[in-house]
């Protein structure tokens, strides 16, 4: 007889898959029949902090064999395939970890900063809240939350976690001051940033990130002198660091010395190993050569930038997750459906949301700036909070169904006003964030493709206007191969998924249109370049607020906008980014196909 | 000789005489079978494809399978192959009257009549096409002509009573359009009965049952009709579809109103809606106009002025649009539009377009992509109590030629109503008002089945601050598209 093939688990663990990922926690053993093994655990501690890694790898083994739920024996393992480079197989370790011992600060916290290092902010911030709620009055979980809010683009609940390390430790990190300085950058509050990295410089001068962080500060500030002041400094002490040269080069970039820039790039290119730039440089450099005219040599860029951004991220466009959800959505939202489904009531002590949609780089930010300069509409920049509710829907809806099917327990008697609940978690984390105003009668909510949720903001915002900023296809992909962005399911990993996502999401808005009476407006970002006064009055009306002038200046508008647009929107007006795909039509040729529908219906041609 | 396939299993081929596969191709194309016919046409073409007769039912079929230009060839062949026969050009008239090739229709109808003197049908057909030609006084007389050979034509009759009443010639016209529902392929008014069509004479020892016929723009127009009708027949009640309750509801209790045969009470006699204004001897000059005489349930309007409110602000002027009708209606493909050419219209400063439509062709709403804001509440609006509520909350109503501008107009709507060059005879011809609502303004294609002339005027006058007949479809807010400019 032969013996079955052992079967080792695909994480990398070095396990087998019925002791790792492949285990069932109801069949396991309880704890305490494996306590004999605790002298083998204290070994391999032992034997790792001594750094004989092979013979401590070899015990976690053993007891994780008999035991797989030891929780001392997979930190050791843990920490032993992290160093190896085994990413994948220490997260499913650390993973276990969390979940065996949900009250292990340690582990939770070393769990969210790996969550966060890796992109995975959601569940980041769900392990950060933990260790908050295991140490409260630690000010290692405050900073952790801080970080974490930061990235999630809520800086000013993150700088309230800040403040706490602060207030906490009794002292004041030049680190946390960086990191708070940076957050502050993220809200506008540039002069607040500045100071406080001045103090952390002061306290702590030679942190790389921390001068690469305040030269990023005083580029989006426009103060483009000391911004370049600080890489000097920076060049002194790191003169071929990464991170410096490419802030160098956006600055020659934004700065208009676009032969400088690229020459900094090339010199990235000839000092890193194999002589290649990084995703981000490629972008910046591709960026660059459109801007020179170079445009076989950008689009050159623009490719290799993704396929290295793919490669190194492991990020594909999720495609049958993306159209799993739409066909849900779009098979969700009927008109006849709608007729039986509540709709939230609206709040008239707060200010209201306006939901500014549009494919990402299709020129969602421009929009927000120009409204934005009305004394009445704050700018709330991309408000996450909308993918927040359809994540935590099943849950405040107490329902045993995802996003959108949730929907349905409004039918239930006791669920009747779960979309009032819905908009107040809303409402109430945009007062958090701190945007509003005094004088503020709306704020802006632009997170792109927010327009895949409209049948669900028209359930919790009937009267928000919706304002969908339209652009030529072409052009809009010729920007997401220049970018490198997360949005739509990683869909900018590739130009063909770009361009299929494109499709459909505007197929589902079609849908959602024919089937709800929206108060949706479209306009066509080429209008506001060529037509401004006359398309920003026609937001206005439709949004119910007077003209305003100031909209008509908004690159004045000191407000500064924290996506990959800012450099765009703070010039004036124009014209180079309309129809910029005519100058890549060759290497659009095969997406063309795939939107040529769009095209048309959007009365565009190709030329 | 061509050959068949025996069973499904396909093994053995039996030759079949050509004539007598033509033969089976024609008994699927009268019992309905279209694709069974359109196969074994296709198989003896394969054979003898210049045959006249397979090429000319084989371009019958195609046109009943909706593949037109195919069918137009096809017949143009047979033609070509098959000359002067006057069956092929009689009906070729049809196909080029569908593509909009009037021209052409109409020589293939006069060369068909001379080629078949003695056929009335061809004479029906050449009255038909010059009446969408709006050549009218031609049509009444090929009509006429038909009917001398074969007076009990009804086809002809109706072909003479349309012409008859858009020229304005209600005393004749109201007697032909009797012919009606003599027509053979008319949809049955009601189940059979042995009781008289009412004759118009008071009685009040009895039911009189009134039917709620044709389209709904038919039942709002004649409904005026019934406090006359009560008048005389105080225990009268209709039939109707249930859209209808709302509408009727004005004029006889729910009680009154059925819409299922079985549960109507006997009767002693009965009369269609649309037989009222003959018996009521309706003129141009005299027709009842008791405008308003439908209106909105208050509550009703309260909940969709409040909707609407939150989805378009106050400061715009609100025009509630239809563009297409019922596809199913005979005159569809000349009287609808598309939402796309309302472009001119959406260009307009301080609009909003608020689309009133049902049916599929709303689907289109969800690919417009003009400037003034498009608010589907369509999508919302659940039956015409809804729609007659949702009314009191707009500015105006642009409609093609629907039950929503029926509807408007007798709530005494400014309602403005686009109409194909030869339009539904109650229109009549030439003029921009209509004896039956004092408050619709019509706009009329100047080319056949071409909308562009028409839209551009329909916008230019919302764009003219005080157009000449300013009564009519004048604003009530104070802020119009032109103050906006």
């Amino acid at each position: 007889m032969s013996q079955p093939a052992i079967q080792m688990c695909l994480c990398g663990s070095g396990l087998r898959a019925a002791r790792c990922c492949g285990m069932n926690p109801a069949a396991m053993p309880p704890p305490e029949s494996s306590r004999h093994l605790v002298p083998l655990v204290e070994r391999a501690v032992t034997a790792h902090r001594q750094g004989a890694i092979e013979t401590a790898e070899r015990l976690c083994l053993d007891v994780l064999e008999l035991a797989p739920d030891r929780p001392g024996a997979l930190t050791v393992l843990y920490q032993i395939r992290k160093d190896q480079g085994n990413h994948t197989a220490a997260e499913a370790l650390l993973r276990r970890v969390v979940a065996l011992d949900p009250n292990n600060f340690a582990a939770t916290n070393e769990f969210a900063l790996l969550l966060l290092a890796k992109g995975a902010i959601q569940e980041a911030e769900a392990q950060a809240r933990n260790a908050i709620r295991i140490a409260p009055q630690n000010p290692q979980a405050h900073n952790l939350m801080g970080m974490i809010l930061t990235e999630a683009q809520r800086p000013q609940v993150g700088e309230y976690h800040y403040r706490k390390v602060l207030e906490l430790s009794g002292a004041r990190d030049p680190i946390l001051l960086a990191n708070l300085a940076w957050n502050l950058k993220n809200q506008g509050r540039m002069e607040e940033g500045r100071e406080l990295y001045k103090e952390s410089v002061a306290a702590a001068p030679d942190i790389r990130q921390t001068l690469l962080g305040w030269a990023r500060l005083e580029e989006a500030d426009r103060k483009f002198d000391a911004a370049a002041e600080l890489l000097d400094r920076m060049e002194k002490q790191w003169p071929n660091d990464p991170g410096l040269l490419l802030s160098r080069a956006v600055l020659l970039g934004r700065m208009k010395r676009t032969d400088e820039a690229l020459t900094v790039l090339d010199q990235m290119a000839g000092q890193s190993t194999g002589g290649c730039l990084g995703p981000n440089e490629l972008a910046e450099k591709g960026r660059m050569l459109d801007q020179v005219g170079r445009y076989d040599d950008a689009f050159a860029a623009f490719s290799e930038g993704k396929r290295l951004a793919r490669e190194l991220s492991g990020h594909h466009y999720l495609d049958g997750a993306a159209e799993n959800l739409i066909t849900r959505l779009g098979g969700f939202f009927t008109a006849g459906r709608l007729q039986t489904l509540p709709r939230a009531s609206v709040r008239t002590d707060v200010a209201q949301p306006i939901f500014v949609l549009g494919f990402p780089r299709s020129g969602t930010t421009l929009m927000e700036q120009t409204l934005s300069a009305h004394p009445r509409i704050v700018a709330g920049d991309e408000l996450p909070l909308i993918n927040d509710l359809t994540g935590l829907m099943p849950r405040m809806l107490n329902s045993p169904l995802g996003y959108p099917e949730a929907l349905a327990e409004l039918w239930m008697g006791d669920q009747r006003e779960g979309l009032d609940n819905l908009r107040d978690y809303y409402l109430q984390k945009v007062a958090q964030m701190g945007i509003l105003t005094p004088l503020a009668a709306w704020f802006t909510d632009k997170m792109p493709l927010n327009e895949t949720h409209l049948g669900l903001i028209a359930l919790l915002f009937p009267e928000a206007p919706l304002i969908h900023v339209i652009r030529h296809p072409l052009d809009i992909m010729v920007s997401a191969l220049s970018n490198h962005f997360t949005h739509g399911m990683f869909c900018a990993s590739a130009l063909e998924t770009a361009a299929t996502h494109y499709v459909r999401v505007m197929n589902l808005v079609q849908k959602y249109r024919s089937e709800m009476a929206l108060r949706y407006l479209p306009i066509r970002y080429e209008d506001m370049v060529t037509d401004q006064e006359n398309t920003v009055r026609s937001v206005l009306d439709f949004v119910g607020e007077p003209f305003n002038p100031k909209c008509l200046r908004f690159h004045e508008n000191q407000r500064y906008a924290r996506t990959a647009s800012y450099a765009q929107v703070t010039e004036r007006l124009y014209d180079r980014s309309r129809f910029r795909y005519r100058h890549y039509l060759k290497h659009l040729q095969p997406v063309i196909p795939i939107l040529r529908p769009h095209i048309e219906r959007l009365g565009y041609t190709v030329d | 000789m061509s050959s068949s396939r025996a069973g499904d299993g396909g093994a053995v081929l039996v030759p079949v005489p050509m004539e007598e596969l033509f033969a089976v191709a024609g008994q699927y194309e009268r019992s309905g079978k279209m694709q069974e016919a359109d196969r074994l046409l296709n198989h003896i073409l394969a054979v003898a494809p210049n045959q006249p007769d397979t090429l000319h039912m084989s371009g019958i079929v195609a046109f009943r399978l909706g593949r037109q230009q195919e069918a137009l060839e096809k017949m143009e062949k047979a033609i070509e192959y098959g000359i002067d026969i006057a069956l092929y050009l009689r009906n070729i008239c049809e196909v080029y009257r569908t593509l909009n090739r009037l021209d052409d229709a109409v020589a293939a109808a006069r060369h068909a009549a001379s080629l078949g003197p003695s056929d009335p049908l061809c004479l029906h057909n050449l009255a038909v096409i010059r009446y969408e030609r709006v050549e009218i006084q031609e049509s009444i007389a090929a009509a006429e002509r038909a009917l001398m050979m074969s007076p009990d034509m009804a086809g002809a009759h109706f072909a003479r009573a349309e012409a008859l009443l858009i020229k304005g010639d209600w005393e004749q016209g109201w007697e032909e359009y009797e012919w009606r529902f003599r027509i053979a392929d008319a949809a049955r008014m009601m189940p059979p009965t042995d009781k008289p069509q009412w004759d118009g004479k008071p009685f009040d020892d009895g039911t009189l049952l009134l039917v709620a016929d044709q389209g709904f723009g038919d039942v709002i127009q004649f409904c005026r009709y019934i406090p006359w009708v009560l008048d005389r027949c105080p225990n009268a009640v209709i039939a109707c579809s249930g859209e209808m309750v709302p509408v009727l509801r004005e004029f006889l209790p729910e009680n009154k109103i059925f819409f299922r045969w079985e549960e109507c009470p006997a009767f002693k006699a009965f009369i269609p809606l649309s037989g009222l204004p003959r018996l009521h001897g309706t003129r141009i000059d005299h027709v009842p106009v008791a405008v308003p005489y439908l209106h909105a349930d208050p509550a009703r309007v309260a909940n969709w002025q409040d909707r609407m409110r939150r989805l378009v602000p106050c400061s715009y002027k609100r025009i509630g649009i239809v563009w297409a009708g019922r596809a199913t209606h005979n005159n569809d493909r000349r009287r609808s539009a598309k939402l796309a050419d309302f472009a001119p219209l959406a260009a307009l400063p301080g609009v909003a377009l608020v689309s009133l439509q049902k049916g599929p062709p709303a689907d289109q709403a969800g690919g417009y992509f003009g400037r003034a804001p498009l608010i589907n509440i369509g999508a919302e609006v659940r039956d015409y109590n809804d729609t007659m509520a949702l009314l009191e909350s707009l500015d105006l109503v642009i409609t093609v030629d629907t039950s929503v501008g029926h509807l408007a107009a007798a709530m005494g709507k400014p309602t403005w109503i686009l109409l194909a060059t030869s339009p539904d005879w109650r229109w009549l011809l030439g003029r921009s008002d209509t004896p039956w609502y004092p408050t619709v303004r019509l706009f009329r294609q100047t080319r056949s089945r071409v909308w562009s002339d028409v839209f551009q005027a329909v916008a230019a006058a919302l764009g003219d601050p005080a157009p000449p007949d300013a009564a009519v479809g004048k604003p009530k807010r104070k802020r119009s598209a032109a103050a906006a400019n």
